[in-house]
């Protein structure tokens, strides 16, 4: 009994123990329930993207709200009705970076700072070009079982950094064809066919008068198949890329081929929210639309194109043989018709020591996709030093003065660098030693699955998909491995000269002076002192004997060349003479942090930015314990490195005609009277982005950083613990890759200038960081159960940072707002440095649920 | 939206739109983009004068019709005859385009072309070569016409900034009329692709534009000359000069040139330069090389040589119209593509379809030259010239002197003895508009001629899908001779009246559904409705297509009103289809049962009017009547 009465007591003891508990648990509960309703994520349980490219938030929102005068209706119907009146809409969008595909894209679909620099990348070593745009290689490749993915997606692969539809398995997901893609349906182009040919006999006839709409034949399909697989609820993700509008602007620029294009896409919002309406999980589905850039688009001005390559093939640019990956004047070429553009040279005439050496010695690389802008890659300047050098030392008829002269000048340049290149030599052998037994590991492990796929295995564990992704890094890893070792020899080779055993006949340039290679990255005293030739003089000797190297070879200040560029034909009253507007460069902090005082001295990189002698500033940036970023402008002039390393300037106070021209602009938004004082001062991005995104270069300042600033990535880290020596190395040679595409200078263009030389983009451009091109678009509209609030305008400036996590936070996939949820940590998804958009999810509703597979069973 | 009837007369206007260039020489207001004539000039004054420069008159006509007549400062253009003739006569001018019967032109070519080909090639080369000449000059000079047309009419909706008198619909149904003329099956493309191909040619031909301005700005850029847009009213450029300055001629003599698109000779190694007698102007210009009015602090002067001038609208490249120093260049480019068709075709007799090594040739030769974007057999310059004249014709801010001295320049690059001058051009113009009006106000001229358009078109109403192809045959077998037409009677004068609006609101209805999948959202809802009540009213007059079209808007409406009324219209309209519409609607099962209810009771209203049903549908309705009663 006791024992009985012991039990009852104790249950008895329980359940008031309980019941105590509770009546405390109950009212913290729901204070906590109502402390947490206005941050409780509602539950989304799918979402559907429309990736329009280069969708100007501005354009789109003066069309929406003039009406037809025919209907009374908005002009763009759809996207009133969606988004303007059942979503909600963040005003001030931006990219954060340049206003530029590839990178922008990168930035949206990984939450993570940029890792991708440009729509095309270099490596310096090798002429690897990594072409994020262009379809047609990759179809021919992924045929030929050579890639699955994207080059894009390949190099967030080699990252880390993982896409938003990772977060999402295969089977719940569907995503269009785009720049980072993951597979490839070839499905979509047999039905894409069937639908555009298969039609009755009147319809082909009116469309064979009319002329036959094939741009449109894979979108279209695209579309349908996503409508298709709206009805069926496996599907969480879902989305749409699409080109027109950004196609149609470059184009044309005027309001009607804009409007157009814009109701088709206004058209295709109808569809698809449509669809969802009809669809199964209509209440619980999100509907967003972003886009990865603006447009610099104007009605009554044409951009103007400004050759880039044809200005450093001429003799005053440095006479240079210049790679790009777009063939100039493409549509004016037979071979312009070839999709997989191989690398294309500009031969110039004018070079001073390389002639007729082009597709052997290129000297400088050019990207100029998105056209306001330009990476440019100049071959080490003293490497030309060396090669003009030899060329001179081969020659037979030198006297025994110059020819001592020259010798000597030829060991001190090389000894000048031999430190440097011989511990980057030794780093890279020691990595390409890591990537060998790399290869063999990945080769047995290919070798592994090949006998798993025999038919006896059960091979429906091997997903196909995989095998191949690792086929193609199998490859890739030979392919780096041959490339970087021909370098590695001959740079070997170069640094194995010795004076005393010196006979540069007997020397084949090609064994010491790589083919096809840009060396390391110029430092500013060689861009202003750029060597690209002998002097007209010839060479000379100094009074002591040695060689003149000032007055020997001919220099160019690439930093006044391209700033001073102007043009005869003015004929546009908006549009400067001068396509160019700034030049930018990375400089490492070291070499500015004991020039300034002690509060200003920067801990990260920092960013020069150069329009003028006299107009010169400095994004000094530093990151404190929580990695959170800072920023300060320091304004400048007369920056110059000397031939030691030593970075010299002068400040100036601020005024007028600086660079992204901050103080005079009407829209810094700063306390009032405090102008100077705001701006003389660290702010965080989040600060700066306040201040600034209405100006005239909006987020130019943390743009620049953001594009020209080395960001730390995991992947990359040799400092994490538990790492073997070959991972070490292996992630250094993954993070060197990646600096290898750093360009020597970035060239940004004036307002309604382009660096196009593909063709012409008269209709307007973007790339630079005129707010006109990095204000993009940002709408959400959902089902009653997503909670996403109707007809709100979120005023709030964001950037691209806060795409993903704002999409995670919607389907409860990220906690605390910025870390990913345990099963996406463990597909490699990391804390987000961006915000979450919080106005987006502020409609309440139920607690949050992350909805991809297998995140039920994360903690 | 317009309503039908005022639809209809616009479109009984628009029966005979033919064209007249007008080579007025009164003051206008194009402008040279540098001249700083422009630039002085206040907007506000640019703009009225540009008003000027159009007007439009309608003059009723008797039984119905307007005639509406868009003038270029006083002068209608609208109005052309297509053949060669020094005087206009009393007679009217042929039509370029009959709208209302676009689907003639085809079968007239079909005719022609089979004419050609299976008779008179086989008298010999001289009939051969003559005929297919003078076909080729004759559709020429229609294309020039058209050319013309286009951009006037585009000039004219940009420009007045008051009202159109068409509507967004009728704008892109004449234009895209007039661009698909010269197609094939230009004149039997279905009415819903209009507004389509209105689009993309705008949006093509603004895109050509801009492309060739920027080529040849860099091009005039790299070789150090200098470029000019030359602008029509609406702000667009069509054309470019390219001049020289006279300094840079001994600056940069004996420099290399690349004549790469421009297709001239090198400035800076011709003789003639330095010695130049021709027309010269002197432009003033401030240190950002802008061109600016002589009296500005900090301008200098240059003096300027006319090198040549190009037409913008042309595909891939700006095409050469006049070179100041080789009043031949542009003939012989032009001539190259001609030579070779007509030496293929009319002396060696071959043909693309006949002779495989031929067609291969060809096609690689074309391919070639046209990638390179070579001067050198490309298609005509026709368009470009002809917008040339126009721009002449139009501006008044061309230096008289420069003026003169390109229309003259410009007559030697037509190939076509049908092509007149420009003076004569314009006074054809006079007397031709002259004669139409004089032709409008006879009862025996337009009025007539209405009327037995009308009384042709009531055939679709007395005759069946059998017998009106057999009519049509006919007609083009006897070169228009014969042309079956209907007595006018009242009764049928009242069905052509709503058979015209029922295809209104048809085509209306089609438009609607195929751009939305929610019509409410799109489109006025009311605007919707009206045409649908229209189609309830006339159900009998109403076929298949009506049908199908109303059932595809019930399916894509929420609104409570407009699905009633498709069923209604549904309902009214006696045929198979209609009722073959509403049994699906009854059977969809997705539907809220009220749908499905009324859908019903229409059924069986059918059953009991006895209204032509299917008879496999019949046997359903008939099993559902008596399943409900």
């Amino acid at each position: 009994m006791k024992i009985s009465n012991c039990k009852v007591g104790n249950r008895q003891l329980a359940v008031g123990s309980k019941k105590r508990t509770l009546r405390c648990l109950l009212p913290t509960a729901y204070c906590l329930l109502l402390l947490c309703q206005s941050i409780a994520f509602a539950q989304t349980k799918r979402v559907v993207i429309l990736k329009v490219d280069g969708l100007q938030p501005d354009i789109v929102d003066s069309f929406v709200r003039e009406r037809d005068p025919q209907t009374g209706m908005s002009l763009l119907p759809w996207i009133e009705h969606v988004f303007y009146e059942r979503g909600t809409r963040v005003e001030n969008f931006y990219v954060r970076g340049m206003s530029l595909s590839a990178p922008s894209w990168s930035m949206l679909d990984t939450g993570q700072h940029l890792q991708i620099k440009g729509n095309v990348e270099f490596d310096r070593l090798t002429l690897h070009a990594y072409d994020y745009l262009n379809f047609s290689p990759f179809y021919m490749r992924n045929i030929a079982g050579l890639s699955i993915d994207m080059p894009g997606t390949e190099t967030l692969d080699e990252a880390g950094l993982p896409l938003l539809i990772d977060a999402y398995a295969p089977q719940e997901r569907f995503a269009s064809f785009q720049l980072y893609q993951r597979g490839m349906h070839w499905r979509t182009f047999q039905s894409a066919a069937e639908n555009r040919f298969l039609k009755s006999p009147r319809e082909l006839l009116d469309e064979w008068t009319t002329g036959f709409e094939v741009r449109n034949t894979l979108s279209d399909q695209l579309e349908r198949d996503l409508i298709e697989r709206l009805n069926n609820p496996a599907y969480r993700y879902l989305d749409l890329y699409i080109l027109d509008f950004d196609h149609a602007a470059h184009h044309n620029r005027d309001r009607e081929t804009h409007l157009h294009v814009l109701q088709a896409l206004d058209a295709t919002v109808g569809r698809v929210w449509t669809a969802i309406q009809k669809s199964p999980l209509a209440s619980d589905t999100a509907l967003v639309i972003v886009s990865d850039h603006g447009f610099n688009t104007d009605e009554k001005v044409y951009s103007q194109g400004f050759n880039l390559v044809k200005l450093l093939g001429s003799a005053e640019g440095g006479g240079h043989h210049v790679i790009t990956k777009r063939r100039l004047m493409m549509d004016y070429a037979i071979k312009g018709v070839n999709p997989f553009v191989p690398l294309i040279t500009t031969t110039t005439p004018e070079s001073y020591y390389l002639k007729g050496q082009s597709t052997d010695y290129p000297t400088a690389l050019v990207d100029f996709d998105g056209n306001e802008r330009s990476s440019i890659h100049l071959r080490d300047s003293d490497l030309n030093v060396l090669h003009i050098l030899l060329q001179q030392l081969q020659r037979k008829d030198l006297s025994v003065e110059m020819r001592r002269a020259m010798m000597d000048a030829f060991f001190k340049t090389l000894d000048r660098r031999r430190a440097e290149w011989g511990d980057k030599l030794s780093q890279l052998n020691e990595e390409l030693s890591a990537l060998h037994r790399e290869i063999a590991k990945e080769h047995d492990a290919l070798k592994a699955l090949e006998e798993k796929k025999r038919p006896k295995d059960n091979s429906d564990s091997i997903d196909p998909n995989d095998v191949k992704r690792l086929v193609a890094r199998y490859n890739a890893s030979v392919d780096n491995e041959r490339k970087y070792s021909e370098y590695a020899r001959s740079l070997s080779n170069l640094l194995a000269l010795r004076r005393d055993t010196f006979d540069p006949r007997r020397i084949k340039i090609e064994d010491v002076i790589a083919k096809g290679a840009m060396g390391v990255r110029n430092n500013i005293y060689e861009l202003q002192n750029y060597v690209v030739g002998l002097a007209s003089v010839g060479p000379t000797l100094a009074a002591d004997g040695s060689l003149d190297l000032q007055r020997s070879f001919q220099h160019v200040d690439y930093f006044s060349l391209l700033h001073n560029v102007a043009v005869r034909n003015n004929v546009q009253a908006e549009v400067s003479s001068h396509p160019i507007n700034f030049i930018a460069v990375r400089i490492p902090s070291e070499l500015i942090a004991p020039l300034v005082e002690k509060d200003l001295r920067p801990t990260s990189d920092v960013v020069w930015i150069y329009d003028g002698q006299e107009n010169q500033a400095l994004i000094l940036s530093r990151e404190d314990e929580a990695g959170h970023l800072s920023l300060r402008y320091l304004p400048i002039k007369n920056l110059r490195e000397d031939e030691n390393g030593s970075i010299h300037f002068e400040r100036v106070g601020w005024r007028a005609l600086l660079p992204l021209k901050l103080f005079e602009d009407p829209q810094l938004n700063v306390p009032e009277g405090a102008r100077i004082s705001w701006l003389d001062d660290w702010h965080t991005d989040l600060e700066w982005l306040r201040a600034t995104h209405k100006t005239e270069y909006s987020n130019g300042i943390i743009g620049l950083n953001e594009q020209l600033a080395r960001h730390h990535n995991e992947a990359f880290d040799t400092d994490v613990p538990g790492l073997s020596d070959d991972e070490r190395k292996l992630r250094r040679f993954h993070r060197r890759r990646r600096e290898l595409v750093e360009a020597d200078m970035l060239v940004v263009a004036n307002n309604h200038w382009n660096f196009d030389v593909r063709g012409f983009n008269p209709g307007g451009n973007h790339g630079s960081f005129l707010r006109i091109s990095t204000h993009s678009t940002l709408m959400f509209a959902g089902g009653e159960r997503t909670g996403i609030p109707r007809g709100q305008v979120v005023e709030e400036p964001y950037d691209s940072l806060s795409f993903m996590p704002t999409v995670l936070a919607l389907t409860g996939q990220i906690k605390n707002g910025q870390v990913p949820v345990k099963i996406l940590w463990e597909r490699g998804f990391r804390q987000f440095p961006g915000p979450v958009i919080k106005e987006v999810l502020s409609g309440g509703g139920e607690k949050a649920s992350p909805v991809a597979e297998g995140v039920a069973i994360a903690p | 939206m317009r309503s039908a009837s005022s639809f209809k007369s616009a479109r009984l206007a628009a029966l005979l739109l033919t064209l007249l260039l007008t080579f007025s020489s009164l003051p206008q207001s194009v402008s040279f983009a540098q001249s700083c004539a422009t630039t002085a000039e206040n907007p506000s004054e640019v703009t009225e004068k540009t008003k000027q420069l159009f007007r439009l008159e309608r003059l009723n006509l008797a039984g119905g019709a307007e005639l509406l007549t868009i003038f270029g400062t006083a002068i209608p253009f609208l109005y052309s005859r297509v053949r060669d003739k020094r005087s206009a006569g009393n007679d009217a001018p042929p039509p370029i385009m009959d709208l209302a019967a676009a689907d003639r032109e085809v079968w007239n070519r079909f005719l022609w072309t089979g004419l050609q080909y299976l008779l008179l090639d086989s008298y010999g080369i001289p009939l051969k070569a003559s005929t297919h000449t003078f076909r080729q000059n004759l559709s020429d000079y229609r294309k020039a016409h058209v050319a013309r047309a286009l951009a006037l009419l585009s000039l004219y909706e940009s420009e007045t900034g008051t009202q159109s008198v068409f509507t967004p619909a009728e704008t892109a149904e004449i234009q895209a009329r007039l661009l698909l003329s010269d197609k094939m099956f230009g004149g039997i493309v279905d009415d819903i692709n209009f507004q389509k191909v209105y689009e993309k040619q705008t949006t093509a031909v603004r895109d050509t534009r801009g492309h060739n301005w920027e080529l040849l700005r860099q091009r005039a850029e790299k070789e150090s000359l200098y470029f000019e847009p030359l602008e029509m009213p609406d702000g667009s450029a069509t054309h470019a000069l390219l001049w020289v300055a006279r300094p840079d001629l001994e600056k940069n003599q004996g420099r290399h040139f690349d004549s790469r698109f421009l297709n001239i000779q090198n400035p800076w190694t011709d003789n003639r330069l330095p010695d130049w007698k021709g027309y010269t102007i002197t432009r003033y210009f401030d240190a950002d090389n802008r061109v600016v009015a002589p009296d500005t602090t900090g301008a200098h002067a240059v003096e300027m040589i006319p090198l040549a001038l190009y037409g913008l609208d042309f595909p891939k490249i700006p095409i050469l119209l006049v070179d100041f120093r080789d009043q031949l260049n542009p003939k012989r480019r032009e001539m190259s593509h001609r030579v070779l068709q007509d030496v293929a075709r009319d002396l060696l007799s071959l043909s693309s379809f006949a002779n495989i090594p031929y067609f291969f040739g060809r096609v690689v030769y074309d391919f070639v030259t046209s990638r390179r974007g070579l001067d050198l057999n490309q298609m005509s310059r026709l368009r470009t010239y002809s917008q040339l004249k126009l721009l002449l014709g139009l501006s008044a801010s061309f230096d008289p002197e420069l003026r003169d001295d390109i229309s003259r320049r410009l007559e030697r690059v037509s190939l076509n003895p049908l092509e007149n001058g420009m003076e004569t051009e314009a006074k054809l113009a006079r007397e031709q508009y002259g004669a139409l009006v004089a032709y409008a106000r006879r009862p025996d001229g337009l009025p007539a001629r209405i009327e037995r358009d009308r009384r042709e078109e009531m055939v679709s109403i007395k005759h069946g899908s059998v017998e009106r192809p057999l009519l049509r045959l006919a007609n083009v077998l006897s070169f228009g001779i014969y042309t079956h037409r209907e007595k006018a009677t009242p009764e049928l004068l009242s069905q052509l009246d709503i058979k015209r609006q029922l295809d209104f609101h048809a085509g209306f209805l089609r438009r609607v559904v195929k751009s939305t999948p929610q019509i409410e959202v799109v489109w006025n809802i009311e605007d919707v409705r009206r045409s649908l009540r229209f189609i309830a009213e006339h159900g009998s007059a109403a076929d298949d297509k009506i049908a199908s079209t109303s059932a595809q808007v019930f399916a894509r409406t929420e609104d409570e009103e407009t699905r009633k009324l498709c069923l209604n219209s549904l309902y009214r309209i006696n045929n198979e289809t209609a009722k073959k519409e509403l049994l699906n609607i009854y059977r969809d099962a997705k539907l809220e049962a009220r749908w499905r209810e009324q859908s019903a009771e229409y059924l069986r209203l059918a059953i009991k009017e006895e209204q032509r049903i299917a008879p496999e549908d019949a046997k359903v309705i008939l099993s559902l009547v008596n399943e409900n009663q």
